[in-house]
């Protein structure tokens, strides 16, 4: 427990190490990592989302959009990085490309699942009402898919969060995961309390975008029917 | 699914059972770790070699030496465990563990029994001295005496040194004119120097570098294993690298001199505890003294060489090195 | 004492050099075949094990969590919170989080991949136990079973298929995960990706661990298939 205690003194002085000068303050890194996991789920998200909500559409590629997620769940993130630096050099940009590889996947096959899933007689009704291709997907496919889409994007950001704090360990640096890979400099309170943080910051991502995630969802989908979805994702995600 | 008997159960029960769920979570969690626990010790150590039963070590308690997390001390942890095993030993190897400051840390709490280390850098990082040393010999005495100071001792230290050292590519010297450390000053935080991170925070670095020299550049920590690839790609100006590096033995870098000796003197002796040096007789430290004493500049480059460029194990390197010389 | 120095025999190591490690290329079969036994081996064997005590541990504590929460249905909401909560925890701050309480040593580890696949497991589970038709255990009800037969000869069979998708998620998951490990304790394949990370990178062995990791994952989700194939002839049955 005294650990702990020491770990809450080094996040109340934001990362100062007694002795130590010119060290990044906690804050700072704090911010770089949500700053460099921001750009990353905002490229996957602009890639995988028309994606997965175009095959959905049409509803075809349930192959390739299911195990794109199989095989992104697969990519170990730390050997992908390692990878990406060996061959294109360390930088923030190969941590980008990272991210985005890891990311893609469970956004594409959750905006498949969900806009794929949408009742065929709902689709039927809005066509027969006059829509055009455009109009039932933006106004019917694309609301009633939301939760399922967000759900991904959800996924997609934690997993950015673990990753880019990975990406300390193959040497690049900018994120709160600088701090866990140098106890050398931090010593073990200073691990500690970085790990806190990075933990805070998860679920403090994830938090927030379930909330956002149930202001977007149509009122009428709301209570219950969320988890319900997110119970048979996981079940047919892998089917 | 109404219309079943037991399913009206599923009502009952509440706060109370959610509460049971989460204490039998922990439960389950605590009892995870135990039953591994068998798992664990039957896999461990896994460059414990099969030890000969007869020897000056048979029967005596066994020994974890532990070693930091970079080749060069990898080597050194395989040499010493491998030739006290071949004396009949019992030795556990623990490769990687950590920088001096994390490494000391293992010993002082009991997780391992002796490592090699380097004299100057003991003197600094852990006994955290600023008197510079004068020779090899000053440096090692004052080593020893902290280390007896705190209930270890220091076995003979190698003829090779390793200390840190400032490289440039021949381009940028040339470009500025740099011979020795002191001639970065002029350049002042217009120079990127790149090490491991400890290397801000420590006289033989940082600290170091701005007392002697009035050197202050602009600092980027670099993992040790991207030295020399932050110096190939112009990430840094200047990078902290070892002497003994296998990488040096082309002209691609160019050190520059440490007249005023801020990188200290690091010729490396195994530290190890009294009470293990006692309880394992004195042919331990003899084998060690033995290995310590081949260990000259050409020797360590070359198996630095060997790991780092070859790509070969440091188990099999430091195998055939003690094979060679009639130690195994 | 300054040792002498005694004119050691080195050894010719270049006779073991190879052009192709040296100059780090793509891909060096030979360095792979050369260290086969001593690195990738261990290292893939102890990857099995860190994984396979995992699942099997997060696979017992998930079924009576599920079981639980079949029952009673209250208890759905919070262990969905609460295994939710432990997976959010990105990996690297769990392990070191964990380093403080229990030491870096395989607890840690174990406790930790043991908590990642808590959630993917519970939801599987009670899903499948979920689908089960009411008609299905009316009929059980019918024919005179107890809740533990019905339980054991009707709904645990019928959900093999959502439990064996939720384990070959939460096995995949977990070996992935597992390279992560080295970070507190000195096994499994994120040792070699670690090496590999400090000599260069050395490619090779980076492209050998980490792929070794993703055929391990694709191996291992293709034996579960097989396994629930054979498991349920029913299914197959059904899709054929």
């Amino acid at each position: 427990m005294h650990e702990f205690v020491e770990a809450f003194k080094f996040i109340g002085h934001n990362g100062a190490v007694s002795g130590q000068s010119g060290l990044p303050t906690l804050s700072h890194l704090a911010l770089e990592t949500l700053r460099v996991g921001a750009i990353g789920v905002a490229i996957s998200i602009a890639i995988a989302v028309p994606l997965g909500v175009w095959l959905g559409h049409i509803h075809r590629g349930s192959f390739l959009a299911i195990n794109v997620g199989n095989i992104g769940r697969a990519l170990p993130s730390l050997a992908v990085l390692a990878i990406g630096d060996a061959f294109l050099g360390l930088g923030l940009t190969v941590v980008e490309v990272a991210l985005v590889i890891l990311a893609v996947p469970p956004i594409v096959t959750n905006a498949y699942l969900g806009v794929d899933g949408v009742d065929r007689d709902l689709v039927d009704a809005a066509r027969g009402m006059g829509m055009s291709e455009g109009e039932v997907l933006r106004r019917v496919e694309l609301p009633l898919a939301l939760p399922l889409i967000f759900a991904g994007i959800r996924t997609a950001a934690v997993f950015v969060i673990s990753t880019t704090t990975i990406a300390s360990l193959a040497g690049f640096s900018g994120s709160l995961g600088d701090i866990i890979a140098n106890e050398t400099s931090y010593h073990f309170s200073g691990v500690l309390g970085a790990a806190i943080c990075v933990a805070a910051l998860a679920l403090a991502v994830e938090g927030t975008l379930a909330l956002a995630q149930r202001a977007l969802t149509p009122r009428g989908l709301r209570a219950g029917r969320e988890s319900n979805a997110k119970l048979s994702v996981a079940a047919s995600a892998n089917a | 699914m109404p219309g079943t008997r037991w399913s009206r159960l599923r009502t009952a029960g509440g706060r109370a059972a959610a509460l049971f769920a989460v204490s039998a979570l922990s439960v389950g969690l605590a009892a995870c770790g135990s039953s591994s626990s068998s798992s664990s010790s039957s896999s461990s150590a896994s460059s414990t070699s099969t030890s000969p039963a007869s020897g000056p070590g048979a029967g005596k308690p066994a020994v974890t030496i532990g070693d930091k997390n970079f080749p060069e001390e990898n080597i050194l942890g395989e040499l010493y465990a491998q030739a006290l095993q071949a004396k009949g030993y019992k030795i556990n190897l623990k490769p990687n563990v950590g920088s001096s400051e994390i490494i000391y840390k293992a010993l002082q709490s009991g997780q391992i029994d002796m490592y090699p280390e380097y004299t100057g850098v003991f003197l600094s990082a852990v006994a955290q001295q600023t008197k510079l040393p004068k020779s090899a010999e000053e440096a090692y005495k004052q080593a020893k005496a902290f280390a007896e100071s705190k209930g270890y001792t220091m076995l003979a230290y190698t003829p090779f040194f390793d200390s840190d050292a400032l490289a440039v590519l021949p381009s940028y010297a040339t470009e500025h004119k740099l011979t020795s450390i002191a001639d970065l000053k002029p350049l002042g935080k217009k120079v990127t120097l790149g090490a491991a991170p400890e290397f801000a925070t420590r006289f033989e670095g940082l600290l170091g570098l701005k007392k002697e020299y009035g050197v202050d550049p602009t600092f980027k920590p670099i993992a040790i294993e991207l030295a020399y690839k932050a110096l190939e790609s112009k990430q840094v100006d200047t990078q902290d690298v070892f002497t003994t590096d296998g990488q040096l033995l082309g002209d691609k870098f160019k050190l520059l001199s440490d007249p005023k000796h801020v990188f200290g003197f690091q010729n490396v002796a195994p530290i190890v505890k009294k009470s293990v040096l006692s309880a394992e007789g004195p042919a331990f430290a003899e084998t060690v003294d033995k290995v310590s004493k081949l260990l000259t500049i050409p020797a360590i480059q070359q198996m630095n060489k060997a790991v780092t460029i070859d790509k070969q194990s440091a188990t099999s390197v430091a195998a055939q090195f003690l094979k060679a010389n009639g130690l195994v | 004492m300054m040792l002498a120095a005694a004119g050691p025999v080195i050894p010719d190591y270049s006779a073991h050099s190879s052009r192709c490690v040296v100059e780090n290329r793509f891909f060096c079969g030979e360095w792979v075949s050369h260290n086969w036994g001593s690195v990738l081996w261990p290292a893939l064997r102890q990857h099995v094990m860190l994984t396979a005590i995992a699942v099997a541990i997060g696979f017992v504590i998930a079924m009576a969590l599920a079981l639980a929460a079949h029952r009673y249905r209250t208890l759905e909401r919070p262990t969905l919170l609460v295994t939710t909560f432990l997976y959010t925890i990105p990996s690297l701050a769990l392990f070191e989080l964990l380093v403080a309480p229990v030491g870096a040593n395989i607890y840690a580890a174990e406790i930790a991949l043991v908590s990642y696949t808590l959630l993917i497991l519970f939801r599987n589970i009670l899903t499948g136990l979920r689908e089960v038709p009411a008609e299905v255990l009316d009929a059980a009800e019918g024919m005179g079973m107890t809740r533990r037969q019905a339980l054991l000869r009707v709904e645990l069979p019928l959900a093999l298929p959502a439990i064996v998708a939720g384990l070959r998620i939460a096995v995949v998951t977990i070996i992935a995960l597992a390279t992560i490990v080295y970070t507190i304790y000195d096994r499994g394949l994120g040792v070699p990706i670690h090496t590999a990370l400090g000599e260069g990178p050395f490619k090779t062995e980076l492209i050998a661990a980490g792929g070794l990791t993703v055929l391990l994952a694709l191996g291992a989700d293709g034996l579960l298939v097989l396994a629930q194939r054979a498991l349920t002839p029913w299914t197959r049955a059904r899709a054929s």
